[in-house]
């Protein structure tokens, strides 16, 4: 990881505020392709050069914990008009690829909650501490978690309460109970509720046997019935209120939180988090790499040609849809920059990733989206967290034995599924696997057969309307046939 | 008797309107504060007894107090 943030001063009409950096008032993220910059308020600012100045803050940044920024202030260029209206502006180390936390598994949003509990409890004992605890702060370089939110740092003064309590429970706590204690996986609630999952609704979610489990009691039960109190006395408050504009607000409840009950709150979450466990964890983990139906000759056959092509050239990015369990992904890795290995299965993405984790520098970023329903433009003008697509363009997509999922099971239409990926924008290494194919059999085993135009002859008149068909391979028989296709 | 109808679908339309008025500006946040004086209280205790516990540990076996302990 590069300990500086290169900056040029170039390309000044490129640069476009983020569309999601918006809530916290004293700073705003700006973009382009090649950098990501950070206005700040004179208050963020004066931050921003006292803690850079802290030792424990270097040191969290030299571990790769916190994102890499300089203050790059006095050589904005004078054409950046927004950017000139803050006081100060910071350059942040680039992250390849943003993901969210629906599309992050056990393992990795586990990760991302014990790094912000070891920067807060870093952060705490010299003074400091972090305002708020969205798991949105947290992004991924390396297969490694990386705090990316540097105006979230603030002056701790002792008596405060942990402001960010709530989020942490939302945000990370209540999902990752819900798969340990529940076998629930949390992407699809932390799709549609972007705050994270409310105390009350997870205190229903957790009931029953569940409350005696690790820290339900206390954090969820407890928490969700102190806010329903709280609800119905500013209720009752609001009520008396709406009558004139002259009542007396009552005061907000305060106490003084002393630095013993800050830490070991902290402390005690992390034992908390530590100790949860994925139920996904304890299957199936001894069959790494053999979860497909291949010879050992076939095998050799497609990973030679994946290779064969994928070396071609250096690229910046390649997607892996559909990687299961990462095996091309890694083969892709020598000839990128990065590789997004995707697919829609929580537990192999969460195998993947705890494969990665181990790897030093690996180069996967594993996802969980559904690749027919993949992550919408959503949030705040439908903008505030993107959709997939438009976070990144790969320059090569490997697209390996998803077809007959996408056209057999999910039913979308072959040139549809052409079309997208086409719109993805890079070259393509696709595996067509024929209607004859077991694992096609298997999946029309109970269906009506509604896919005559599912032939070999009809996607290959499909792929030379958009692609120019470089080479093919026939595999497993003449059942399946592999593509190098150039995007044209 | 349409009147005492009226009035009384009226009141009750304004009465739901009100309530769903007034829940607008309920803080979900301070149920949370207090939840955190409740827990940090018996966190405080458990923080520091641990603190001691291990003070008194490295006592007996000898050594530094300078590490981290969770």
């Amino acid at each position: 990881m590069k300990n500086t943030v290169a900056l040029t001063t170039s390309h000044a009409a490129s640069i476009i505020a983020d569309e999601g950096s918006f809530r916290d008032r004293n700073n705003r993220v700006y973009r382009s392709d090649t950098r990501v910059l950070r206005g700040v308020s004179s208050e963020a600012l004066r931050n921003w050069q006292d803690i850079s100045q802290e030792t424990f803050f270097r040191d969290l940044v030299a571990a790769g914990k916190v994102v890499v920024t300089d203050d790059v202030s006095s050589s904005v260029d004078a054409e950046h008009a927004t950017l000139r209206t803050w006081e100060g502006v910071l350059a942040h180390q680039l992250i390849p690829f943003i993901s969210y936390p629906y599309e992050w598994s056990f393992g990795m949003l586990k990760d991302a909650a014990l790094l912000h509990l070891d920067i807060i409890e870093e952060a705490i004992s010299n003074g400091w501490i972090l305002k708020d605890c969205s798991a949105y702060n947290v992004q991924w370089a390396n297969c490694k978690p990386i705090f990316i939110d540097i105006p979230s740092f603030e002056r701790y003064a002792e008596g405060d309460p942990w402001r960010g309590y709530r989020q942490f429970c939302m945000m990370f706590l209540y999902p990752l109970m819900l798969k340990a204690y529940k076998g629930i996986d949390f992407g699809l609630l932390l799709r549609s509720n972007l705050e994270g999952i409310d105390p009350v609704f997870a205190a229903k979610l957790l009931g029953g046997p569940t409350r005696l489990r690790k820290g339900v009691f206390s954090h969820v039960h407890l928490h969700a019935k102190m806010q329903e109190r709280a609800a119905k006395r500013e209720l009752a408050e609001a009520r008396r209120l709406t009558e004139s504009a002259k009542g007396e607000l009552s005061k907000s409840f305060r106490a003084r939180h002393s630095l013993a009950m800050v830490l070991g709150t902290i402390q005690g979450l992390r034992r908390t988090v530590e100790k949860m466990r994925s139920p996904d964890e304890q299957t199936t983990w001894g069959n790494y790499d053999t979860d497909h139906s291949y010879s050992d000759a076939s095998l050799e056959a497609k990973k030679r040609f994946v290779v064969k092509h994928a070396s071609a050239a250096q690229r910046e990015m390649v997607w892996d849809i559909g990687c299961n369990t990462g095996t091309f992904s890694r083969l892709c890795e020598p000839y990128a920059e990065n590789v997004i290995s995707i697919d829609g299965d929580a537990k192999s993405i969460d195998r993947l990733y705890h494969h990665e984790r181990a790897r030093e520098k690996s180069k996967l970023l594993p996802l969980i989206v559904n690749l027919s329903n993949v992550s919408p433009n959503q949030g705040w003008r439908g903008a505030e967290r993107k959709a997939l697509e438009k976070r990144g363009r790969p320059q090569l997509v490997l697209c390996l034995a998803l077809i007959h999922h996408m056209v057999i099971a999910a039913n979308i239409p072959m040139d549809e599924f052409v079309s997208w990926l086409h719109e993805l924008g890079g070259d393509l290494i696709i595996e067509f696997v024929s209607a004859t194919d077991d694992m096609s059999r298997m999946l029309l085993r109970n269906r009506v057969d509604q896919y005559q135009n599912y032939t070999v002859e009809r996607f290959e008149e499909l792929v030379a309307q958009k692609f120019t068909i470089v080479d093919s391979e026939e595999l497993k028989g003449g059942h399946r046939k592999i593509y190098f296709l150039r995007h044209r | 008797m349409r009147k005492i109808v009226e009035t009384v679908s009226l009141s009750t339309i304004l009465a739901f309107a009100m309530m769903s008025n007034a829940h607008a500006y309920i803080d979900p946040g301070s149920g949370s504060v207090l939840t955190t004086a409740i827990i940090g209280f018996f966190a405080a205790i458990a923080y520091t007894f641990r603190k001691y516990f291990y003070k008194l540990k490295n006592l007996i076996t000898g050594r530094s107090t300078s590490g981290k302990r969770r």
